[in-house]
This record gives C-alpha cells, sequence and structure tokens, in this order.
C-alpha cells in the first residue's frame, strides 16, 4: 500500500506543478464556448475595419519616444501635427488652419483650427508647446530630438545638449488658437517637417494625469487624429484603433478602424492575408515571383538608399580610382532584379527618386544625372590606375553586413561580383547584428560597410548633410571643404532663402559625392505589398508614414 | 533529506546569481549598445546612457541591479517598448508562454508515455513499427516545421483553428503551437519509455513478479514503469529546456506575443533589461526543474534517496 500511496503522490506532484504553472491561463478556458461565437461576429462586424499586417511591434505610443517604422505608423493615425500630407507627399495644413511667415523666413505664426481632443477638450497652442518642449528637454531623452535642430527651431540644439533652458525654445503660445514659431535660420522644408510625429502635440493636463502611464494603454492614450486607440498594451502582436468621432475632419474618415497585427513570419503573412485575417501584407522577395502578376500585387518605393561605405582612412580606400573601380563594378540590375526582386531599383545617385520636390514642381532626380553606372570595363581601367598608384596588385578587404538574409544575399552578389570584374581584389564578409553594425560604422572600426539612410524629411539634405566634414553619419572620414561651403551656405548663407539658386548648389553638391565616390550607391528600396482590391485609398510616402486616413473598404 | 533539499536550493540560487554576473558581462562585451541608431548624435548617447545609468562601471551597475531586483523591479526596456518596466511587460506575455509550455510538456509526456508503453508491450508488431515511426519523425523535424505545416493545414486549408494568436480565443489559438511545441517530447519521451520499459521486461524481478502472480496494469505500473521512469525523468528537464527553445520560433510563426518572441526582439535590439530578465527567468525555471526533478528521484527510488542522505549527513 505504502509503495501505491508513493506512486500516487508522484503523479499528484507531477500533475500539480505542471497545471499550477499552467494555472495563469486556465480562468480563460471557461470561457471558450462563448469566444467561438464571438469570433464569428467579429468577422462579420470587422467588414469596414482595415487589418494592416506589421512586421515589428508597435515599441512606443508616445509621439516624443517613438523612434522606429511601426510606432511612427500608428502614432501617425492618431494625431495630427500642424501639417499633414496629401496623397502627392504635399504638406497640407491640418491641425493649423492659416500660417503666416515672416519675410526673413524665420517666424512661423500659426492660427489653429478648432480642434478636438479625444477625450472632448480643444486642442490649443499651449498642447504644441508642451510637446515640443518636452522633445527636447534632455530629461526626457528622446532620441529623436535632433529633428528638432534639424526643423530649426531656435535653440533646439543646445537645449537638447543640455546647455540652456528648455524655456529658450523659439515656441511661444500667444493665445489659445495662436502659435508662433520662431527659426535659428530659414529651413526650406520647415512644413513638410512639421507633419513629422514627434512634432505631435500633448495635452499638458491629462499627460500629468497619467504620469508613468503617459502613453502605455489604450486609457493612457489622447488622439486629435482620424483614428484613436481602442486596445494597446507596451509591444503588442495586435493594437486596435477605431474612428475618432471627435477628429475634426471625421466626416471624411470612412472606416471605423484599424487593426494592426504583427505576422513576422512571411509564409503566415500569406496565409493569412488570403484568409482574410489581413487586408494588406508585406511580401518578402521570394514571394514576389509568386504574386507579382496578381491583380492585387503593389510595388511602393522607400525612401530608404542601400549603399557601401569605405573607410578613407584604410590604406588603399583613400586612392580615388580604387573607390571608382569598386563602385562600378558590381551589376545592380542583377541585384535589384536578381537578388532581390521586391520592386527595389537601381541606386545611380545619392538622393533617392521621388524623395523631394523642388521649386520646379519636379522630383529631385528628373531633373539630375545619375551617377556611378555599373560599367565593368571601366572599373577595370579605375583598378589599373589604382595598382600603378599604389604599388600593389591585390587588395583584401572586410565588408560589413547586416545578418539579415536579404543583406547578406547582396553581400555575398556583390563580393563575387568584385572579385571576379577586379583580379587581385578580395573581398571578406563579416556578418553581425544590425545594432553592432552601426556601431562600428559610427566607430570608424570597419574597412567596407553595406548600411542604409532612410530620409527624415523630404528635401536632399536629409542625405547631404550626412557628408559634410565631421558629421558622426559620415561614416568613411570624407572631408571636402567645397562641399562643406555648399552644404553651409544652403543652410544658413546668402541661398538659404533663394529656393532655385538653393536646388541647383544642392544638386552640385550631390555630384561632387559621386565624383568622388564617396559612398557606392546600390539600390533603393522598394516594398512589395499585396492589398485586397475592396481597399482603396492607402498612401505609401517615401519619407514618412503610410496614411490610412482616406482609405475605403467596400 | 531536507538538509539536503535545503543545500540543493541553496546551490540553486547561487547558480543563479553567477548566471545573471556571466548575463551582465556577456552584454558589456557584446559590441554595440542599445542605443547606437546610426541618426543619435554622441551627446544623445551620453544623455540616454547617464538616463538609464548605462555610464556606471559594470560592478555598480550589477550591485544595483540584484538590488533592485530583490525589491521586484527589473528595469526598464530600452527598445522593445521605450520606458516600459519589465515587469509590466511580462505580466501578460510570461502567462501566455507559461500556458503554452505547461500544456506542450504535460500533453508532450503523457502521449509520450502511453505510445512507449503500448510499444513496449505491442513489441515488434506494427504498433511498434508506427511508434518508432513518429519517434523518428518527432526527433528529427524540427519544431517550427511542424508549426508551418499545422498552420497550412488545420488553420489555412480547414480552418479548424485560428492561424494567429488571438487574446479573444487564448484556448484555440493554443492548440496548434502546443502540437507543435510537445512533437518532440512526445518523440523523446516515447523512445526513452520504450527502451527502457523493454529493458525492464527481461529482468529477474519482472520474472518473479510475474511468478508470484502479477498480472496486467498492476505488473506494468507498478514494477515495470516505475523502475523504468528514472531515465524518463531525467531527460524530462533538458526538454522542458528544448521547450524553451523552441516557443522563440513557434511564437514568432503564430505571432504570440509571448515570452519567447520578445526575447528575440530583445536581442536584435540590445534591450539589455529585457534580455537579462528574461534569461533569468529561462535560467530560474530550468534550475527549478533540475531541482524537482532530484527531488522526484527520491520519492520514486528510495535508493537513490538514501544514498544521498548517507552522502550529505
Amino acid at each position: 500500500m505504502k509503495k501505491v500511496k508513493k506512486i500516487l503522490s508522484f503523479v499528484i506532484i507531477m500533475a500539480v506543478s505542471v497545471t499550477l504553472i499552467a494555472c495563469g491561463g486556465n480562468s480563460t478556458k471557461s470561457q471558450v464556448g462563448s469566444n467561438d461565437s464571438k469570433t464569428a461576429e467579429n468577422k462579420t462586424n470587422s467588414d469596414n475595419i482595415l487589418k494592416v499586417q506589421s512586421d515589428a511591434e508597435v515599441s512606443s505610443m508616445d509621439p516624443q519616444i517613438a523612434t522606429d517604422g511601426s510606432s511612427f505608423e500608428a502614432i501617425s493615425a492618431i494625431t495630427e501635427g500642424l501639417y499633414s500630407k496629401d496623397s502627392s507627399g504635399t504638406p497640407i495644413l491640418a491641425m493649423a488652419k492659416d500660417v503666416t511667415k515672416s519675410e526673413d523666413g524665420l517666424t512661423y505664426t500659426f492660427i489653429l483650427r478648432d480642434a478636438k481632443w479625444s477625450n472632448g477638450t480643444s486642442v490649443t497652442a499651449k498642447d504644441f508647446v508642451f510637446g515640443w518642449k518636452r522633445l527636447v528637454n534632455p530629461k526626457t531623452a528622446s532620441e529623436y530630438s535632433f529633428i528638432a535642430g534639424i526643423a530649426g527651431i531656435k535653440n533646439a540644439d543646445a537645449i537638447a545638449a543640455g546647455k540652456i533652458s528648455v524655456d529658450e525654445l523659439g515656441i511661444k503660445a500667444i493665445d489659445d488658437k495662436t502659435l508662433e514659431v520662431k527659426l535659428d535660420n530659414p529651413v526650406p522644408y520647415f512644413e513638410s517637417l512639421m507633419s513629422f510625429p514627434s512634432f505631435s502635440p500633448v495635452n499638458e493636463e491629462f499627460y500629468n494625469k497619467c504620469g508613468d502611464k503617459f502613453a502605455s494603454t489604450a486609457d493612457n492614450i489622447l488622439s486629435n487624429g482620424p483614428f484613436k486607440v481602442s486596445s494597446y498594451q507596451p509591444a503588442a502582436t495586435t493594437v486596435t484603433l477605431e474612428k475618432n468621432p471627435e477628429y475634426w475632419d471625421a466626416s471624411s474618415v470612412k472606416l471605423d478602424g484599424i487593426t494592426y497585427q504583427v505576422i513576422k513570419e512571411s509564409q503566415q503573412a500569406i496565409l493569412a492575408y488570403k484568409n482574410g485575417d489581413v487586408d494588406i501584407a508585406k511580401l518578402s522577395g521570394e514571394q514576389v515571383e509568386q504574386f507579382k502578376n496578381d491583380s492585387e500585387f503593389v510595388n511602393t518605393l522607400s525612401g530608404f538608399l542601400w549603399y557601401i561605405s569605405p573607410n578613407q582612412k584604410v590604406k588603399g580606400l583613400e586612392n580615388i580610382n580604387l573607390r571608382k573601380a569598386l563602385a562600378l563594378s558590381y551589376d545592380k540590375s542583377a541585384i535589384v532584379n536578381n537578388v532581390l526582386k521586391d520592386g527595389s531599383i537601381e541606386a545611380n545617385f545619392a538622393i533617392p527618386k521621388s524623395l523631394a520636390i523642388g521649386p520646379d514642381r519636379k522630383d529631385y532626380r528628373e531633373t539630375t544625372d545619375s551617377y556611378l553606372k555599373t560599367d565593368k570595363s571601366k572599373a577595370l581601367e579605375y583598378w589599373q590606375k589604382a595598382k600603378a598608384e599604389l604599388g600593389v596588385d591585390t587588395v583584401k578587404y572586410k565588408l560589413l553586413v547586416d545578418d539579415t538574409e536579404s543583406a547578406q544575399n547582396v553581400a555575398q552578389f556583390i563580393q563575387a561580383e568584385i572579385q571576379t570584374t577586379l583580379p587581385g581584389v578580395k573581398i571578406e564578409l563579416e556578418v553581425m547584428p544590425k545594432k553592432n553594425r552601426s556601431k562600428k560604422l559610427l566607430d570608424g572600426d570597419f574597412e567596407l560597410g553595406l548600411t542604409r539612410w532612410g530620409p527624415d524629411y523630404t528635401d536632399p539634405m536629409t542625405y547631404l548633410d550626412m557628408w559634410v566634414t565631421n558629421n558622426s553619419n559620415n561614416y568613411g572620414f570624407w572631408s571636402n571643404s567645397e562641399y562643406d561651403k555648399i552644404i553651409e551656405s544652403s543652410k544658413k548663407g546668402n541661398i538659404a532663402l533663394d529656393a532655385k539658386a538653393r536646388w541647383e548648389s544642392l544638386k552640385k553638391a550631390e555630384g561632387i559625392v559621386m565624383d568622388q565616390a564617396v559612398i557606392f550607391p546600390i539600390y533603393q528600396k522598394g516594398d512589395a505589398v499585396l492589398i485586397k482590391s475592396n481597399i482603396k485609398g492607402v498612401e505609401f510616402k517615401v519619407a514618412s508614414s503610410t496614411i490610412y486616413k482616406n482609405v475605403t473598404k467596400n | 533529506m531536507k538538509k539536503y533539499v535545503l543545500k540543493r536550493i541553496i546551490i540553486s540560487i547561487l547558480t543563479l546569481l553567477a548566471i545573471l554576473l556571466i548575463l551582465f558581462l556577456m552584454l558589456e562585451f557584446m559590441p554595440g549598445s542599445p542605443f547606437n541608431d546610426e541618426k543619435l548624435t554622441p551627446d544623445q548617447v551620453a544623455l540616454l546612457n547617464s538616463r538609464y545609468g548605462l555610464d556606471k562601471p559594470i560592478l555598480v551597475r550589477f550591485l544595483n541591479y540584484i538590488k533592485n531586483m530583490i525589491t521586484g523591479d527589473f528595469g526598464v526596456s530600452y527598445n522593445i517598448s521605450k520606458d516600459t518596466p519589465i515587469s509590466t511587460l511580462l505580466q501578460t506575455r510570461l502567462l501566455i508562454s507559461i500556458r503554452i509550455g505547461g500544456q506542450a510538456i504535460l500533453i508532450g509526456t503523457i502521449v509520450g508515455l502511453v505510445l512507449g508503453i503500448i510499444a513496449a508491450l505491442k513489441h515488434n508488431t506494427i504498433w511498434d513499427t508506427m511508434t518508432t515511426v513518429i519517434s523518428v519523425i518527432g526527433v528529427s523535424l524540427p519544431s517550427y516545421v511542424f508549426a508551418l505545416v499545422l498552420a497550412y493545414i488545420l488553420a489555412f486549408k480547414l480552418a479548424l483553428f485560428p492561424l494567429l494568436y488571438s487574446t479573444s480565443t487564448p484556448f484555440q489559438s493554443s492548440v496548434l503551437p502546443t502540437i507543435a511545441l510537445c512533437m518532440f517530447t512526445i518523440a523523446t519521451i516515447a523512445r526513452f519509455t520504450r527502451t527502457e520499459m523493454l529493458e525492464v521486461l527481461g529482468s529477474d524481478y519482472m520474472l518473479l513478479a510475474e511468478s508470484k502472480g502479477v498480472y496486467g496494469m498492476h505488473l506494468i505500473i507498478r514494477h515495470q514503469l516505475r523502475n523504468a521512469l528514472i531515465p524518463i525523468i531525467t531527460v524530462l528537464a533538458p526538454l522542458v529546456v528544448g521547450l524553451m527553445t523552441g516557443s522563440l520560433v513557434i511564437e514568432k510563426i503564430f505571432s504570440i506575443p509571448g515570452i519567447g518572441s520578445l526575447l528575440v526582439t530583445a536581442i536584435q535590439s540590445n534591450d539589455y533589461n529585457v534580455i537579462i530578465t528574461l534569461s533569468f527567468i529561462f535560467s530560474a525555471m530550468y534550475i527549478g526543474i533540475m531541482l524537482i526533478v532530484d527531488i522526484l528521484y527520491g520519492v520514486i527510488d528510495p535508493r537513490i534517496r538514501l544514498a544521498k542522505e548517507d552522502n550529505h549527513e
């Protein structure tokens, strides 16, 4: 009997220990039956809800804290700044209904529209003052505080660096509906930047009421945009938004809501799309082949430019002929058509296509040359010259690469191309996670680095600013005084206010970067997306978040 | 026995502390930091580091961390969910993962045992062969392959279960991940049970029991299975670890908001506090299970218990 008892006790211990750890979820088991009918109901009720697949979690709903694309996309759906963007990417008035700009381009006075937050209180100029001060306040430690400096807002950089008080920021609420913004220097893309989520207003009273919990749950998020949050948890795999009835332009919002569903596995994303679990799904490169003739297949161009940065402090890479040889030696069309296949385009430039519209109302790329187009025989000529100048027959460099599949595929292809085109050049790949790779680039601890840059605003300066002497993103330590002068004068100098002259000098600056092969451009990233045929009006943007405000679902 | 358990518990705590220190050191030597986005200026990086106390020497941070941990404060997330306390982040996630993991180990063990027993009793029959085939498939195919196949057939083609995890239907959503996760456990347990049962079957005491007239379930459970259990329990601990690592992939496939998928994201984004807390939880679970297994040995087999007591007293 004793033994039987012991066996029994063993079985009980086993059962209890396993069920104990599982008991947390048990309470939900009892609801299984009722849930069945609920899901069925949801399916029919969710007809007018847009379901979007996302490949990363929303990491923050706090407009001044968020840094990643998923978060910005969700925040753009629930908040509105002074401006938003129309379908062509041109800034249009949003929270502001009227603006006057001083002649010197240094003062903007905005009259705010009669808009309300989702809790019914009015959106006032004070909300903008509070939000912007929060952005640059070192106590907030916002990773995007630099964007206030880029917008040229007076004293923003000095405040962010902790040198002067946050009260010195060039923003003032003249009355409830009048907002005055002062700049350090005229910024031609100021209006375009104003739709960036970091410049969203924040209601101080609400913020103080939430305390630590601000923006962490649906109850602690206030919205002044087309949608408001109905369910959100930090880093959740689903986020649901519903139409915001308090939104000033609510009548033009046709959707009842948006659901973001995180799906990281690409096969699952396709199945969920076919299933109807999502209405919009991203495709990976391998899947494009299968769907490219589908009527629901859409290719969109993003503003990301992928390029190789040569470290000019590394022996040999200071030689312009070697840099040019490398930059011309790989077949870019094969990379976009055979390796990536996701709608990316060859990059024969330093400023992406469809990024910026000039004073002539034309896309920047339409009126500029293309540079560094693949030319293997020319590459070989440059390599011969470089060999003579450097007095070597062989060189060997390490190429630093992200550990993502697509980055590695591209790197392997380029490695093979360079080694066949330029006999004597050997390329080794060094693969590591992106965070570690970017740290090495920032530290200058690399030879060649495969990296990318995404635009922060719709002006060529978002790229060109990178290559001035001592900029921390000028990974390769290139320095050219003529270039520095051009950039400086287009930012603050005499041509800053002359839109046409400025545009021409930006083109010249790009020409210098390309002639010197400061970077080896590879491709401009495209995205392949499936969108259900009953969804209309999704606005993909090159330099900002996708806008869903005008989407209809039939 | 009490003294032995106490000693084991103390050793476990020390092991956990050592693990924590190693984790700290490993993160320290890993290139990169949570704040090295290309767009951050050096000023800002310094600001962020000082805000989160990352500018202090590693020893100070380690001691601070332990001090905070004792009070239940695991710090905040740097990247995955900015400034959210880890405890908030884990609140719902931990339960979801433990639930699916618990279901997988429970079902895996029971089904594995049953299969193993059948295979051993119906030795060299079609049942035995079938079990072996299942075992070989279960051991050799990684769980994510099962997950993808299950998702395609049961969720997409037949629409029996949801394709993705939904918090509104936690049970249905957990079925496919549980099956995918427990395949390896089923296969391993079945294989071990079969082998051990067969070995016991040929032993003298079984012959004796049979000749004494013990038969049927009584013979199988009390004499055969009990003796076969020791090695099976030994493999249970590593199997639980297998489940944890398996959950990293399975949670990603089914978009489960659990701790496995969280750990993957944390590692990719150098989110120190999340990595440390989750690794710590995984280690604590493993060590806890080892402890339980050790104690269970004693319960099942008095000889082990006695031997241990001799050693420690």
